[in-house]
């Protein structure tokens, strides 16, 4: 009999159920679009930070200690270590290689280039594709990483063997044009002098260091110093987490941590854990994380997540509120046929419950269309905010659901209290 | 008794005696103003808190010599610094570079200002304390852990004047210094222990400036200076403008969207609410044709209603909507949130239009009904 009460309410009370399924579908999409835009939000802001730039560097660990200990740039004990070229893809095969994003190695050299004199001539990859030892490809090169810069011009092909692009501040003194031939001629570790001639295909301003010098693709550099197959330094963009302080006190010392605490280091996507795991696979190698970006990145992070979470708990607040009162709204309307079941001898707890399954079952139907209707929005918010599909999260589900329950009993019990207080006769005589 | 009164008492009258229900249309109204002015408030301040925040990647702009200038002298400083807004500059710290001697190998040392370092850099890691007498300096983690300092050893510097003999001074390590960058090989000392141990007067090899203002801006003001101070070449550091304008864009759009999405939630609250309330009074309206009301009176008096409605709920929803955005600003960014004005203009607006608009399509249709048929209950 209860169900065929209800049943019948649903079919025959169409727009009352309609609506009160309408709104609590409205609250719900909105609700999920939320929560899956800000569980996912880390992420995108992370992705947008990258235009930051390389969060680790890694280099020979001699080449480092000479250079920073005794700032001595070049020269003998500082030129003969480097890392090696070949071992680059191993990169990506480390624990957390889904978070290195790209990463580009360079090798400078002096040269003496004619009319200009001495210059740094800088080797990279512009956008390499990489076999990794596990079968997959990947791109890695200068473009991704360093996407603020402008270059007039287009980039160059890492097959270009005669291409040079030239720093802004560079080309603005020798004013040096796209099209112009430059002789280069670089000193290799036997004194022998291997000339080259390069055609400027483009100028870039990356205001930076890099503005002062030659770019050319890495393999060209290495034919003319002849250090074939060997790098001096990679700069790796990574999405790390925010440091804390286990992260810090693992920068310090890794050996201070506890067999747990390692593991739980180790198995975090801190920049000191990435770095630490880089070191592994690169022969005598050395991986910093920059502070400067690292831990700027970590402020950014938490205070937009903090912020989003925080909009989200008090718009969710200020819908639910809304959502309630319109639930409050429709049960209290029912006040005849309740007023009529009361005649007939129903008991109050009949009553509450009539009305809280028949509430219920339209937020269920709501709900379920809410929830579609939600992850539709959130996609639309990912593409227009962040150009990339927002990922759907199981963990929106139960909250949705909880939600959900607690808007329609919250909404329906101050109504049901006001129905109990009717009187049958007043209600009935229709005032 | 004349019009205007009796307008106004029925109006009274009429809310009164509906508190409950009027009471769920003022809630969603409320909602709404505290959506609009809140989501407002944090949507306008977000780049001034966020651009404070990114503060802490650094300097944001460099200063260094131009041309034939080899330093930056103190008045050139000066005439730099005077350009830049006082409220805008997080920090200004010169820097000055010179080669010192620690057992008889070259380490660079860098001479500046602790406390104009820690505003433009606040990334910079010390383990230990930062110096704070001119007899402390901080060491690089690299030259720390090749020779093996720690923070309270203390550390002997040798500095090798053009002419002159060498002097040797004994500095206490207050603190190792960690960046992971080239700083880590480096050993930051104040600025005026740096000119007694050298002899020589003031002067800077580049300037960090940490301003918290937007892009265009920088680039203008880097203008300024390379036009009126002949001898400074300013460089805006370009990555660190460009991902804050990504970012900050993004998020400006994201609680635009957000408050977009909410506010159409409320207005449909508001809305329903305000048909349901409307629809219920049809008998009301059938009576007071009966009695010779006219369509326009009677849609008058419900408009009154509704503005009463708007004014209360837009009035009560600012003073929420202020402290929404108050607890968002001050739990996010530890900063209080300056409110536009114009916002509570707005949400005025919007809150009446939305009740009016809400409460009008029902009233015109009821009031088109024939009385009789409303009376009879039909």
């Amino acid at each position: 009999m209860f169900l065929r009460m209800i049943g019948r309410a649903v079919t025959r009370r169409k727009r009352k159920f309609l609506m009160t399924a309408g709104t609590v579908a409205l609250g719900i999409s909105l609700a999920t679009a939320m929560l899956n835009v800000m569980l996912d939000v880390g992420d995108k802001v992370n992705q947008a930070l990258r235009t930051y730039g390389a969060n680790i560097t890694v280099e020979s660990r001699g080449a480092s200690l000479l250079g920073d200990l005794y700032g001595i740039g070049e020269g003998e004990g500082v030129a003969d270590k480097f890392l090696r070229e070949a071992e680059l893809p191993k990169m990506k095969t480390i624990f957390w290689a889904f978070n290195i994003v790209d990463f580009t190695p360079y090798l400078d050299v002096r040269a003496e280039a004619e009319g200009i004199g001495g210059v740094t001539l800088l080797g990279t990859w512009f956008a390499r594709r990489l076999d990794i030892p596990t079968g997959e490809s990947a791109h890695a090169g200068v473009i991704n990483l360093k996407s603020w810069w402008d270059v007039q011009g287009p980039w160059l092909d890492d097959d270009d063997a005669d291409g040079v692009m030239v720093g802004g501040l560079l080309a603005d003194r020798h004013k040096l044009r796209i099209g112009d031939r430059i002789r280069v001629a670089v000193e290799d570790r036997t004194g022998e002098k291997r000339g080259a001639e390069l055609t400027v295909r483009s100028l870039f301003h990356s205001g930076d260091k890099e503005d002062e010098v030659l770019l050319a693709p890495l393999a060209v550099v290495q034919r003319l110093s002849g250090l074939e197959g060997k790098v001096r330094r990679v700069e790796v963009s990574a999405l790390t987490t925010p440091e804390n302080d286990l992260a810090k006190r693992a920068a310090q010392n890794p050996n201070s941590l506890s067999r747990h605490e390692w593991e739980i280091w180790y198995c975090t996507a801190y920049a000191s854990a990435i770095a630490f795991q880089i070191e592994e696979v690169l022969t005598e190698s050395r991986a910093k994380p920059v502070l400067q970006v690292a831990a700027s990145e970590g402020t950014i992070l938490q205070k937009t997540s903090l912020l989003m979470l925080l909009l989200t708990v008090l718009s969710l607040a200020c819908s639910a509120l809304a959502v309630a009162g319109l639930v409050t709204a429709n049960v209290m309307e029912r006040s005849t046929e309740i007023g009529l079941l009361k005649a007939l001898g129903a008991g109050d707890g009949e009553i509450v419950l009539l009305v809280l399954a028949e509430t219920l079952t339209a937020a269920l139907v709501g709900g379920v269309v809410g929830y579609v209707a939600g992850l539709g929005l959130a996609q639309v918010i990912g593409q227009s905010v962040f150009g990339a599909a927002v990922s759907a999260k199981g963990l929106v589900v139960p909250l949705v659901a909880l939600l959900v329950l607690a808007v329609t009993t919250g909404g329906s019990l101050p109504a049901c209290r006001m129905l109990l207080r009717l009187k049958p006769a007043e209600v009935l005589h229709g005032r | 008794m004349n019009r205007k009164t009796m307008y106004a008492k029925m109006v009274f009258y009429s809310m009164l005696r509906r508190r409950s229900r009027l009471a769920l249309a003022l809630t969603a109204v409320i909602i709404g103003a505290t959506v609009v002015l809140g989501m407002g408030a944090v949507y306008f301040d977000i780049p001034r808190q966020m651009g404070r925040e990114f503060r802490s990647y650094g300097a944001n702009l460099v200063l260094v010599p131009s041309g034939d200038n080899a330093v930056l002298s103190p008045g050139e400083l000066r005439q730099a610094e005077e350009l830049l807004p006082k409220d805008k500059l997080v920090g200004m710290a010169p820097l000055r570079y010179e080669t010192l001697y620690y057992n008889k190998q070259g380490l660079t040392a860098v001479g500046v200002d602790m406390d104009a370092a820690r505003k433009t850099g606040p990334y910079r890691q010390v383990h230990g304390t930062w110096p704070a007498a001119d007899n402390q300096v901080l060491v690089g983690t690299d030259i720390a852990e090749n020779a093996r300092l720690y923070a309270g050893t203390s550390i002997v510097l040798e500095a090798v004047p053009p002419r002159g003999r060498r002097i040797k001074k004994e500095f206490t390590v207050s603190g190792i210094l960690r960046t992971g960058g080239p700083e880590d090989a480096f050993v930051l000392m104040p600025a005026r222990a740096l000119e007694a141990l050298l002899g020589s007067p003031g002067r800077a090899d580049a300037v960090e400036v940490s301003l918290a203002a937007e892009s265009g801006e920088i680039t203008r003001l880097a203008e300024q200076i390379r036009k009126e101070v002949p001898g400074i070449a300013p460089r805006p550091v370009k990555r660190i403008m460009h991902s804050e304008a990504t970012v900050l864009n993004k998020l400006q759009v994201l609680v635009c969207l957000v408050t977009a999405v909410v506010l159409l939630l409320t207005m449909v609250c508001v809305g329903t609410g305000m048909m349901t309330v409307v629809m219920e009074r049809r008998k009301e309206i059938g009576l007071k044709k009966a009695l010779g009301a006219e369509n326009r009176s009677i849609i008058g008096e419900f408009a009154g209603e509704g503005a009463v409605l708007a004014c209360a709920g837009a009035l009560l929803g600012s003073c929420t909507g202020y402290v929404f955005a108050q607890v968002v600003s001050m739990s996010v960014f530890g900063r209080e949130v300056s409110l536009p004005v114009f916002l509570v203009g707005l949400t005025l607006c919007a809150s009446l239009l939305v009740t009016l608009a809400a409460s009008f399509f029902p009233v015109s249709r009821a009031a088109e009904v024939e009385p009789a048929t409303a009376l009879r209950g039909e």
